[in-house]
């Protein structure tokens, strides 16, 4: 065993320090959880394109598709740094870089990854990907989606809505989850994966405000909209193949990700306490505060290993069966211990509206707390998750 | 980053956990809970034989210079089995700092003794507060001519009964800091004016008081310097702690098998309770848990073994552990029903043994303090 880090990671880490110190507005709000991405769309993508300069915006990826074959764990380190900075624009609304563009190097043709991979990679707004997975009747039982793809000539034409799809509004294209064959013996074996265009004329994208008002994300329809038949992933009815793999890419980066967010919000809630007093005592000398930093900090360090161990394993050509489940368990329950923790020590400046120039640390508790409930649901439910593990790893039957 | 083991580790785990299968199943470890000794002497010989003891000694005082990580890796499958015996007090609690802190003449007539299975020690630190901390040293030890006189007890000293020598962290003098003055004796543990007195547990494990009355000591049987001494306490807490973590790793993957073997054969409602999300989110908490005290322990194991220990990543691994081991514990015992509750079910043997472990090296609030000054605060 060896946990060092090499020189490599530890510049990375040194040069997004920088490229933070350097490129964020000092003010910025730091309430990352609660915003996700896009807020402020052209500045957003301005951070992408200049994350693209750098070489790190796709870094894992090859040469040939704009990125340095940086390793996993580099990958990890960087996911750590950019939440930890609250650097935006790292994700090409989400899917992107987490899994449409290493879904396409594992399933796609080579002409897709010439046309799509570039966009991405180098930060632009072409590059910008929604996901359509979940629909009305398809949340957590995701293999119920109706939307449906039918054959015609060279083209399929799509009939269907998704919902809870995020940023489609400013999405170029959508990676779609379809039915194909309703008629497969079980329902897993139907459906099929293309890439939509979201110019295409049939689409139509109407928000889905979250309960603090926040457009993050849509209601999507498709009214016989026409993709060329050029435009499938993979092989038809091999759907499901292809997501559970995407969705193994999305729940990875989700440890590296909180770590970061969380690691900056426990120094911040540390920093804190050190300048509040109250009863003539300064917070970060009260028991309860000092013991429940101390747990956060405890079990923040578990997620730290958890994700490190899943970029290991990966990196040693294995394929992960309940990590990625563990590690979005983990850092779901974290976010919310985090959020807790630190809404009980601001106390009465907690409610404070997270813009508001009353509110403490940037409004970053608020965020957590507005957020987490959210985070958790997205890419899979602690209850689908946990259902993932008690069956993959631990070989229990299967309960539906 | 390598979240590997050797292939030697690998061999090491293999062998350790079919000899502890074989020569300390169930019924020895309930058998020897109700033993005077509390341990196999014969067993006891045959680790011996296998190298155990002598596991991270240096050859030259007959041990096989193994690494840290192995002694943990080791000792994970002592937890798993819950082996009963003085190996965690006289190996993790003395030979370790014997070799770090001893003088070549004490290692030299010590360490080879330990190695052979020949002499058993503890150690003696918390007093009647029993807490591991410097300001609750009060046992005195006053110089007499070339020895000191030790006045005073020590309370919760595991494997007193069988111990040749116990290392007691005394006060010989007062400074500006309560570690100050502190000063570890190595105590021959059947001289006059030592006496034992056991402090029944929960556990089924040998803890003792330990009372000093005039006990004399030789001013050659201090380990380390005179006065000194707190660092060395500090050290072999922070070494205990990891090593009694893979104890408490090996216990928490033990009940975690058990209880998983039990959801797939325990049939309710005509089918397996394993096929009910209840039960199965349960077992997926429990895995979770295992593996957060897994991975924080071979991190702390890892800085331990490369010569760069860290003291917070000690403390959080020890912290972890406590808290998971009782809650992987209370989670079996409810997915089991009432047979879990029962004396011929093993469970019950670990969840006994929770709170000997949790308060070994160290408790959950002395850990959270270490982590807390970490965080600045």
């Amino acid at each position: 065993m060896d946990f060092r880090l090499g020189e490599k990671e530890l510049a990375l880490k040194e040069g997004i320090r920088k490229f933070a110190e350097a490129e964020l507005p000092p003010d910025l709000v730091r309430n990352t959880v609660i915003d996700g991405e896009f807020r402020d769309f052209e500045f957003e993508i301005s951070m992408s394109r200049k994350l693209a300069q750098r070489g790190w915006l796709v870094m894992s990826w090859p040469e040939k598709y704009g990125g340095r074959s940086a390793s996993l764990l580099e990958q990890t380190i960087y996911e750590m740094e950019i939440a930890y900075w609250g650097i935006p624009g790292a994700w090409m609304g989400i899917s992107g870089i987490q899994w449409v563009g290493p879904c396409l190097m594992m399933f796609g043709t080579e002409e897709q990854r010439e046309k799509y991979l570039p966009l991405i990679a180098s930060g632009q707004k072409d590059g910008v990907w929604c996901t359509g997975y979940s629909e009305p009747n398809a949340g957590s039982d995701f293999a119920n989606i109706r939307t449906r793809a039918l054959r015609d000539g060279d083209d399929y034409i799509i009939n269907g809505q998704k919902v809870w799809t995020s940023v489609a509004h400013r999405a170029r294209w959508c990676w779609l989850a379809v039915r194909t064959n309703p008629n497969a013996a079980k329902k897993h074996h139907g459906i099929s994966i293309f890439i939509v265009d979201m110019k295409s004329p049939g689409v139509t994208v109407n928000p889905i405000l979250n309960y603090y008002g926040r457009h993050h994300f849509n209601e999507v329809f498709f009214d016989n909209v026409r993709v060329p038949a050029s435009n499938l992933v993979g092989e038809e009815n091999k759907g499901w193949y292809y997501l559970m793999q995407s969705l193994a890419f999305e729940r990875r980066s989700i440890a590296p990700t909180t770590y970061g967010n969380l690691k900056r919000i426990l120094e911040e809630l540390a920093r804190y306490a050190g300048q509040t007093e109250y009863e003539g005592q300064l917070l970060s000398k009260n028991p309860v505060v000092r013991a429940k930093l101390a747990d956060l900090a405890i079990d923040l360090e578990v997620l730290k290993m958890f994700a490190f161990q899943l970029a290991w394993r990966i990196s040693q050509g294995q394929i992960p069966v309940y990590e990625s489940s563990r590690n979005k368990i983990m850092g779901d329950d974290l976010m919310r211990q985090g959020a807790i923790i630190g809404a009980d020590i601001l106390g009465i400046y907690s409610q404070v509206d997270p813009d508001s120039k009353w509110a403490k640390l940037n409004g970053a508790i608020q965020g957590a707390y507005l957020g987490f409930p959210g985070q958790a649901i997205a890419a899979g439910t602690a209850e689908i998750e946990k259902s993932i593990i008690a069956q993959f790893r631990l070989g229990l039957p299967k309960s539906y | 980053m390598d979240f590997s083991f050797t292939e030697e580790q690998d061999m090491l785990r293999m062998s350790a956990k079919d000899f502890l299968a074989k020569e300390c199943p169930k019924a020895r470890v309930r058998e020897m809970a109700k033993d005077e000794r509390g341990y196999d002497p014969q067993v006891w010989h045959c680790m011996a034989e296998l190298g155990w003891m002598g596991l991270v000694l240096p050859e030259e005082y007959g041990g096989t210079g193994a690494s840290f990580m192995d002694l943990v890796i080791l000792m994970e499958e002592m937890g798993r089995n819950i082996l009963p015996g003085p190996f965690f007090s006289t190996v993790a609690l003395c030979a370790l700092p014997l070799l770090e802190h001893g003088s070549s003449e004490q290692k030299t007539k010590f360490l080879p003794q330990i190695a052979k299975g020949e002499a058993m020690w503890t150690f003696g630190l918390a007093e009647s507060s029993g807490k591991h901390k410097a300001s609750e040293v009060k046992l005195r030890a006053v110089l007499k001519g070339t020895n000191y006189v030790l006045q005073g007890h020590k309370l919760f000293v595991t494997d007193a009964h069988v111990a040749d020598y116990i290392l007691v962290a005394g006060r010989t003098g007062e400074g500006e800091r309560p570690e100050d003055g502190i000063t570890l004796f190595i105590v021959d543990a059947r001289g006059p004016n030592v006496k034992m007195e056991a402090i029944p547990t929960i556990g089924g494990d040998r803890q003792f008081k330990v009372s000093f009355d005039r006990a004399v000591v030789s001013k050659d049987s201090i380990l380390g310097k005179i006065g000194n001494g707190w660092h060395i306490a500090d050290f072999i807490l922070q070494r205990a702690a990891v090593l009694k973590c893979a104890e408490m790793s090996g216990a928490c993957q033990a009940v975690l098998d058990m209880t998983s073997s039990y959801a797939k054969e325990r049939i309710q409602f005509d089918r397996p309770i394993g096929s009910f999300q209840a039960i199965q989110h349960k077992l997926a908490d429990m895995l979770i848990d295992v593996e957060a005290v897994q991975y924080l322990l071979y991190q702390a194991a890892w800085g331990v073994s490369v010569g760069l220990p860290s003291l917070w990543q000690i403390s959080a691994a020890k912290a972890k552990a406590n808290e998971a081991y009782q809650r992987i514990c209370i989670e079996a015992i409810a997915a089991h029903g009432a047979i879990g509750y029962t004396m011929d079910h093993d469970i019950g043997l670990y969840y006994r043994r929770v709170k000997a472990a949790q308060f070994a090296a160290g408790d959950t609030d002395l850990h959270r303090e270490v982590i807390a000054a970490e965080l600045g605060l």
